[in-house]
């Protein structure tokens, strides 16, 4: 009876240790299929290309349509599966409509994450993000849990990924 | 919410510059804290085309004109993502030299007004009912034809709301084009006898007061710090003047009511209201001071001390305002002495004249116009943001005269009694949505641009103009331009390009050559003399000093924050003096009846010592039957005014006797204030200029009285009145040479790094070694609060309530309804649950008997940051802490609301979230849309059930470390600073790293009068305070 | 231990534990079957019993629904009045704390003590213990502003690698509360395992019951070898459980203690929250005995010697508060510090001088009364100073947090302070949700411990003799016995 209560108790204690809570993995359908793979790994744009603001705000800046029809306007796709979802793009174009993404990696807004601090000390984009470039349907790779922000936090010890890990750096 | 199509603010690129489409979920929308919201699905809408010029979640500032009053201060504008969050004052600009008053602060909360009209409407059948832009100017356009072709164009009547600018001269063009008299442009606000007088006086309507030049100040009734002209530069000038203390003038306050800037004079003569002519030919000699204290009801002595200081000090300065019957006979008095003491040109410069208060309408035409409504001379009635249904006395009967009119048209973009009368409303934009200028100093030109695409499906009027001339024939060939802005550009010197190169400044030099011209004033309606109208006392209506004449009612700030001199909030009171209040056997919150010939009112008292012992004083602005939800607090004075006007057509706020009478009923009083002595703590201290000139330290928390001065004057060290001060902690007490208590401004951590209070090094640790590489322990932000430039004005407390997220909790369906007699506005204010991070508390010194000579301390409290913080050690669960670089702080998502901290806060400074004031879905909810739109998102909206504090604004400082660090260079001295100190118009307030000498805190710190509140409890605060400076009159003092 | 077989041990035999000394014997018991009779005869339910509980649960779903409001709209409902930003939750969960007070004081102290008296009301008292705890136990989470995150205090490894902050007295509020509730818990459950045996035995009707009560006497069998360890073991737990009864109410008043607070600020309150704790204990055990022994009819097991001694017991500690009080003006004065004086000034002839009346009448001035052995030996008297104690000690932690809280440093932010029904339905909550536990007690398990009343019931042998003799061996007849006493 009493090693029950303990293994309770144990299982309870990993599972908050582990940040169970946490939306880890979780990677819906989006309305328009957008393939890191080709875009990043195949034609080696830049993440800045898009995400414009990466490097110089705490947002990373979601790319407007317009910035997708500026290549798309002449680009149809190569195979029918990607002609199909180019098309659903150009249909949100057309219409007016920006693209309803589902938002995938979310911090609670009493967390105040700046992009541009970690990019620009050279934390590349997988570190958190994960392997974007290959993922078929983009995923959250990480926890994002506080635990795993104070890995990193305390510990790194040489510039330029040395980091505060006071509590008002991040909450206020 | 969707971008608007004909807005003006097109950039040359194309793509409109301010293009605002709703950005959802991305990371800067400041939302709710509530614990762990990943697992809902959660849209990210793009934009659909990016606009140029603006990168999500960073700040573009936009430099506009202030508009809330005729002053037209600079403001820059912070928009981030489409929405503007937050303004502050214009460095560059001549009038307000970046400062920014609370009435400034708010408007944003008229842009995000919650209760704005959301488009145009028209009257049918009664009722409002919302139409389209097309079809409402289709009607105007319909009407405008019947009345010309009737003939009644020249019974057409225009009611603007007094601004400066091209747009007066552009309106009367517009008006003459259709055959329509020249406009009226009315301020209820503005003092109008001084108008007249300065005019006559000095040729100009505002003269520049420069109190840097003055050795007296002597203000009859003239507010300069409430609201009377130019506020916010008085303010400025005042506040350098009095900070240079060797040179300081002594402000005299001569008054039934002791106003904010008769809360700041060093001297009261608390007159018999509409007495005010006798002192002035006192002054002048022309009145013997034994009559003179028979009109006046002070005693003799104090009047032949005040004349003999006034007559042996020059330059001076006299000041009239006052607003009794013979106020324009008094101001002019007040002139002529001046002139004769030779202070024109001195202190009183008419050549550096505001113009923002030209070519004003008086009441008195106003009054007139409603005659003629009366009698059906007037055809077709345009009001745009004047409200004169509300401003105006109720006895003028402006609104039943108002409904003879055949068709009423309104501009104004909130609803109020006017509009509520209108047939046709043609919503304004905001002043931050449209273009516009004004000329509010000779010379320079400060422009006003749109900050932001309109919140609403409103239109700028001066385009409906313009809309309306195109569809009109005859006037059509005179508009060939698109709209207004288009018509600035014109007329612009230097055309477009000029503009843009003149827009990021705000300002350019330059005139607009508006008319100076004093408008003829109609035959007066003249009452009787104060004395011969009958009641027991003396009736006092004066303009609150956020509210003014009712057009702040609908911005919660404005009626949250407690009036700076009565701290009330959300009430409107009947002030009394304690001494009356006692024979008439009235306790604070008991029902009065006040009558007067024009009716009744039935008001809480409450005993203000700041006021003459025969009158009674009610505040403008509140009880508003139509302006909106939060408008409807308080009642309304204007209901039993009589109609009375002075002679320059001002209406006179000091016109009648009224019977007050115990009436049935109480009501609780709704106020911050807890209790105004401060027992001698020393929380608000002062020092006698003789003791500072002296090098004394002039130990003093308790009043500046006669006999102390003189003590002061001699050897020993004056006799202080309260005993702690001296015997507990006197040889210790702030404000002695050694600054014993400096070491606090630094982190304790690093002190004990240093051996300073016995820690040895090696128990620094981490972050908190200041060899740390983050280097942050070295640091200490730190503030110092100048006593002797605070004036109390809470400037700084609207603009931490707009950079902070500050809920509103007074609104009657924000209380919890659990107590039965704590209900309606300003329940939870009664149970003290305002949630302002800074306060400013009012202390009195003396005068405990109900006299006049009461000395105001004015003390601006915020959370202290203490190095040995109290409230630290309590928290179970780390929630409050110790920053290396020396904050005390709040991290909200971790306090769980055990509220020990402030239980165990010697300041009271922390405050607790009661209910869920940022969740929408509650009756709390202080940000009911679009007002949400103005949060901050930089700072975290806390949940129900929190504890929140003062940050010293952490968010400011993280985003200048976060600039330092792209910039690749370390934070520069006084390179930013808080909210409030970067609002404040008396530059009360600094902002630094006391760590590091090169900031203006480290040195403002070593100032003599330095000393911590509650220094004895060893907190070794962050904040500084310097006593408050007193002038005593020296003459006096000898005697 | 088993029972007496011969008369009085010589001086030189030492005495055993738990031997009655001659004013609290139990004359009117004659043996042991009429022990196990009449002790198990309270057990069966009545219809009274059943209205009690009724009542209890009912005010007991008042204060839970209260919660549930308080908890969906915000602590705004509660009468909080900044700065006093503790109010009733945090009185009332001293008040029950105190209340738990008495039970280890009576069973584990008095017991090393070889209080005699103890004997027959100290099951009683520690039942009332633990589920004072329990109540005590319910408020810190209770008064939280988000209380679903309460387990923050409690330190555990998790993912945000902080911990609680240990100089805080709020935590080691959780430490002492859960260890006394363990300890007692468990001293309850050890002593009763004997009487349970007993149960068990005499169950003739349910088969479940007697298995269950098998399970939680854990087997017992009564043998030497058994009441040996079981005195042992009841003997270490004792010892155990006296400094806990120090420590707690300590550290609970460290909560106050610690502050910076006029009128917290003070040293002298652990001992002085001690001896409250004690005095306002022995009151509701008043309460709770009195009505106990007259409707279960037990009043020649709890005769009138035993209240007699534990309302010394009540009359020194009250003493002992009072010095307290005095002592708090002493310091008051003596200290100069000038917010210290304002404030107790103000305790005295500001706004809350009702209170402070209230206070000082029912705990110095009424106890006074039990000086008059008269009064001390009047089980009605006794029952209404229990209340008043009960009263006065409620108001007693009253004046500590309102008070302090409403008249502070800052005269700016000086307050009032006013519950609402919310305070007052949680209030009422928490004297449901005791009882609603003490009356399930009641019905189940012996609310006298039957063994320790054995042990000083005269031996069988004795019973030919038409007197009773006591252990001292002098003859005597049951009537001459404290008069009136047994019917």
């Amino acid at each position: 009876m009493p090693g029950f209560v303990c293994i309770a108790a144990l299982a309870t204690m990993l599972s908050a240790y582990s940040g169970a809570s946490s939306s880890e993995g979780n990677g819906p359908v989006q309305p328009v299929q957008f393939r890191h793979t080709i875009h990043v790994d195949t034609l080696k744009m830049n993440c800045l290309y898009c995400h414009f603001s990466a490097n110089k705000s705490f947002d990373p800046g979601l790319p407007a349509v317009g910035t997708c029809m500026g290549c798309h306007t002449v680009i149809a796709g190569s195979s029918d599966g990607n002609k199909a979802e180019i098309k659903k793009l150009v249909g949100f174009w057309g219409k007016n409509q920006p693209v309803p993404w589902i938002r995938i990696h979310k911090l609670p807004e009493y967390v105040h994450f700046p992009h541009m601090r970690h990019v620009n000390a050279g934390v590349t984009c997988q570190t958190c993000h994960g392997q974007i470039q290959s993922m078929k349907q983009v995923y959250q790779a990480s926890s994002l849990n506080m635990g795993w922000c104070i890995n990193c936090h305390i510990g790194q010890s040489n510039p330029p990924f040395r980091a505060r890990y006071d509590c008002s750096s991040c909450h206020y | 919410m969707s971008a608007e199509k004909e807005t003006p603010a097109v950039a040359p690129g194309g793509v409109k510059r301010r293009e605002f489409l709703k950005v959802l979920g991305v990371g800067t929308a400041a939302t709710t804290m509530l614990g762990c919201t990943s697992e809902k699905v959660e849209k990210l809408i793009p934009y659909l085309v990016s606009p140029d010029q603006t990168v999500p979640g960073v700040s573009s500032y936009y430099a506009s004109t202030c508009r809330e009053c005729s002053a037209a201060c600079g403001i820059i504008a912070e928009t981030r993502d489409g929405r503007t969050i937050k303004l502050e004052g214009n460095p560059e600009h001549p009038v307000n030299r970046g400062a920014l008053c609370a009435r400034g602060q708010s408007a944003l909360q008229g842009l995000y007004n919650p209760d704005r009209h959301r488009g145009p409407l028209v009257r049918r059948n009664g009722r409002l009912e919302s139409i389209g832009w097309d079809e409402a100017l289709q009607i105007f356009a319909q009407k405008l034809g019947e009345v010309r072709s009737r003939g009644g164009a020249a019974g057409a009547v225009f009611i603007n709301q007094h601004e400066s600018g091209s747009f007066p001269g552009f309106l009367d063009s517009w008006l003459s084009g259709f055959g329509m008299p020249a406009h009226l442009s009315y301020d209820a606000g503005a003092d109008h006898a001084a108008i007249a007088a300065n005019r006559q006086s000095y040729g100009v309507a505002w003269p520049r007061l420069d109190f840097r030049a003055a050795r007296l100040v002597v203000s009859i009734g003239a507010d300069f710090l409430d609201s009377w002209g130019a506020m916010v530069p008085q303010q400025l000038d005042f506040a350098d003047a009095r900070a240079d203390h060797d040179k300081a003038p002594r402000l005299i306050y001569v008054g039934p009511r002791r106003s904010l800037t008769g809360l700041n004079a060093d001297q009261w003569i608390d007159c018999r209201p509409g007495s005010e002519m006798s002192i002035v030919r006192m002054l002048a000699g022309q009145l013997p001071v034994e009559a003179a204290s028979q009109a006046t009801g002070v005693a003799a002595p104090v009047l032949q001390a005040f004349a003999r200081e006034f007559a042996a000090t020059t330059p001076s300065m006299v000041l009239a305002g006052g607003g009794g019957a013979d106020a324009l006979e008094v101001a002019l008095a007040a002139n002529a002495l001046n002139q004769s003491k030779g202070n024109v040109g001195v202190t009183i410069k008419p050549a550096e004249g505001y113009l923002g208060f030209d070519g004003m309408a008086s009441p008195a035409e106003l009054r007139a116009l409603a005659t003629r409504m009366n009698s059906g001379g007037v055809s077709l009635l345009m009001v745009r943001g004047a409200n004169p249904a509300f401003t105006l006395p109720k006895s003028v009967g402006f609104a039943e005269a108002m409904a003879k009119v055949p068709f009423k048209v309104s501009f104004s973009s909130y609803p109020d009694e006017t509009s509520e009368l209108a047939d046709l409303i043609l919503p304004d934009h905001h002043t931050l949505e449209q273009w516009g200028d004004a000329e509010p100093v000779r010379g320079t030109i400060s422009l006003q641009q749109p900050t932001m695409d309109p919140v609403f499906n409103t239109r700028a009027t001066s385009d409906v103009l313009i809309a309306l001339a195109k569809k009109d024939p005859g006037a059509a060939a005179r508009y060939p331009l698109a709209d207004y802005r288009s018509w600035l550009i014109s007329r612009f010197p230097g055309g477009a390009a000029g503009l843009t190169h003149a827009l990021p400044h705000g300002i350019v030099s330059g005139s607009l050559g508006a008319a100076a011209t004093a408008r003829p004033v109609p035959a007066v309606v003249a009452g009787k003399p104060i004395e011969q109208s009958s009641g027991n006392m003396y009736l006092v209506v004066y303009s609150h000093p956020f509210l003014a004449d009712g057009r702040g009612a609908n911005k919660p700030w404005l009626q949250e924050i407690p009036d700076p001199v009565t701290k009330i909030c959300w009430q409107t009171v009947a002030e009394m003096n304690p001494a009356t209040a006692e024979k008439m056997g009235l306790a604070n919150g008991d029902h009065v009846t006040i009558q007067t010939a024009a009716g009744t009112l039935t008001l809480p008292v409450l005993q203000y010592p700041g006021t003459q012992r025969e009158t009674v004083a009610i505040a403008t602005g509140r009880g508003h039957p139509h302006s909106g939800r939060y408008a409807k607090a308080g009642s309304n004075p204007l209901e039993i005014l009589p109609a009375i006007e002075d002679r320059a057509g001002g209406v006179v706020f000091v016109s009648t006797k009224a019977n007050v009478a115990k009436a049935a009923g109480h009501a609780f009083i709704v106020t911050t204030e807890g209790s105004a002595r401060q027992h001698g703590r020393g929380i608000g201290q002062a020092i006698a200029i003789a003791d500072l000139r002296a090098g004394r330290p002039g130990h003093d928390t308790g009043a500046e009285n006669v006999a102390e001065v003189a003590e002061a004057a001699g050897i020993e060290e004056p006799a202080r009145d309260n005993p702690e001060a001296t015997t507990e902690h006197g040889e210790e007490m702030p404000g002695d040479p050694e600054h014993k208590f400096l070491p606090g401004l630094r982190s304790p951590v690093a002190n004990d790094a240093e051996g300073e209070q016995g820690t040895q090094r090696s128990n620094i640790k981490g972050m908190y070694d200041p060899n740390h590489w983050s280097g942050m322990a070295k640091r200490r932000w730190a503030m110092t609060v100048d006593l002797s430039r605070c004036t109390g004005c809470a400037a700084c407390v609207s603009a931490c309530y707009a950079e902070n997220n500050i809920p509103t909790v007074g609104a009657d369906w924000q209380t919890g309804k659990v107590l039965p007699d704590r209900t309606g506005f300003g329940a939870n204010i009664l149970r003290s649950r305002e949630m302002a991070w800074i306060r400013i508390e009012r202390y009195y010194e003396g005068g405990e008997d109900g006299g006049a000579d009461f000395d105001t301390r004015f003390v601006p409290m915020m959370c202290q940051h203490c190095g040995n913080a109290p409230c630290e050690p309590v928290c179970p669960v780390y929630a409050t802490y110790h920053s290396p670089d020396g904050l005390n702080v709040q991290v909200y998502n971790r306090c769980v609301g055990t509220r020990y901290c402030s239980n165990n806060c010697p300041y009271k400074v922390r405050y607790f979230n009661w209910f869920g004031y940022g969740e929408p879905a509650r009756s709390q909810y202080a940000f009911p849309e679009p007002l949400n739109w103005q949060l901050n998102p930089d700072v975290t909206v806390r949940g129900k059930g929190v504890m929140e504090k003062c940050s010293f604004c952490v968010q400011r400082i993280r985003e200048a470390e976060n600039r330092a660090t792209a910039e690749k260079r370390t934070l520069k001295p006084d390179e930013f600073t808080t909210a409030c100190a970067a609002g404040c118009p008396s530059r009360a307030l600094v902002f630094g790293d006391a760590a590091d000498e090169n900031w203006t805190v480290a040195q403002m710190a070593k100032d003599s009068r330095a000393y911590h509140v509650f220094e004895e409890l060893n907190t070794y605060t962050a904040v500084v305070y310097l006593k408050k400076v007193n002038h005593p009159n020296p003459a006096v003092g000898t005697a | 231990m088993a029972t007496l077989t011969k008369p009085v041990p010589a001086k030189d035999e030492p005495r055993r534990p738990n031997i009655a000394t001659g004013d609290v014997q139990l004359p009117a018991v004659r043996d042991y079957e009429q022990v196990d009779r009449e002790i198990i005869g309270t057990l069966h339910p009545t219809v009274a019993w059943f209205i009690g509980l009724g009542v209890a649960v009912f005010f007991l779903i008042v204060g839970a629904s209260a919660w549930m409001y308080q908890i969906y709209n915000g602590l705004g409902v509660a009468g909080y009045n900044p700065p006093v930003m503790w109010g009733v939750y945090i009185i009332t969960f001293v008040f029950w704390v105190g209340i738990g007070h008495a039970g280890t004081l009576i069973s584990a102290i008095l017991y090393l003590f070889r209080a005699g008296f103890r004997t027959t009301i100290y099951r009683c008292a520690e039942a009332m213990t633990v589920f004072a705890v329990m109540t005590a136990g319910l408020f810190p989470i209770l008064h939280l502003g988000r209380p679903w995150k309460f387990f923050w205090l409690i330190p555990y490894p998790n993912w945000r690698y902080i911990w609680p902050q240990f100089k805080s007295p709020l935590v080691w509020d959780v430490f002492a509360i859960l260890t006394y509730l363990t300890v007692s818990a468990t001293f309850l459950y050890i002593g009763l395992i004997p009487d349970i045996a007993v149960l068990r035995d005499r169950e003739k009707i349910s088969p479940i019951r007697k298995r269950i009560f098998a399970q939680l006497s854990l087997g017992w069998r009564n043998t030497d070898r058994e009441w040996r360890h079981f005195a042992r073991a009841y003997l270490f737990l004792a010892a155990f459980s006296t400094p806990l009864v120090l420590s707690v109410h300590s550290v609970v008043s460290f909560d106050f203690a610690m502050a910076l607070t006029p009128g917290w600020h003070t040293t002298i309150f652990p001992p002085y929250f001690v001896a409250g704790a004690i005095f306002s204990g022995i009151g509701m055990v008043f309460t709770i005995i009195i009505p106990l022994r007259k409707f279960f009819g037990l009043k020649h097991y709890v005769t009138i010697n035993h209240l007699d001694a534990a309302a010394k017991l009540a009359l020194f500690t009250s003493l002992v508060v009072g010095c307290a009080y005095m002592n708090e003006w002493f310091v008051a004065w003596f200290s100069g510090n000038e917010f210290e004086k304002a404030f107790f000034a103000n305790r005295i002839w500001g706004q809350w001088w009702w209170a402070s009346a209230i206070l000082y009448t029912c705990n110095m001035v009424l106890p006074l009364s039990l000086f008059v052995q008269k009064l001390r030996r009047n089980a009605a008297w006794l029952f209404i100073i229990s209340f008043t104690i009960n009263i006065g000690m409620w108001f007693e932690r009253f004046v500590i947090v309102v008070p302090s809280l409403s008249h502070e440093f800052e005269p700016w932010q000086w307050t009032s302070y006013r519950p609402t029904w919310v305070d007052y339905a949680i209030l009422c909550g928490s004297f449901g949700w005791f009882s609603m536990w003490f009356l399930l007690f009641i019905k189940q398990l012996p609310v006298i411990a039957i063994t320790e009343v054995k042990e000083i019931v005269p031996p069988k042998l004795r019973l030919a003799h038409p007197h009773g003799i006591s252990p001292s061996g002098e003859h005597f007849d049951f009537e001459a016995d404290t008069p009136g006493e047994h019917d």
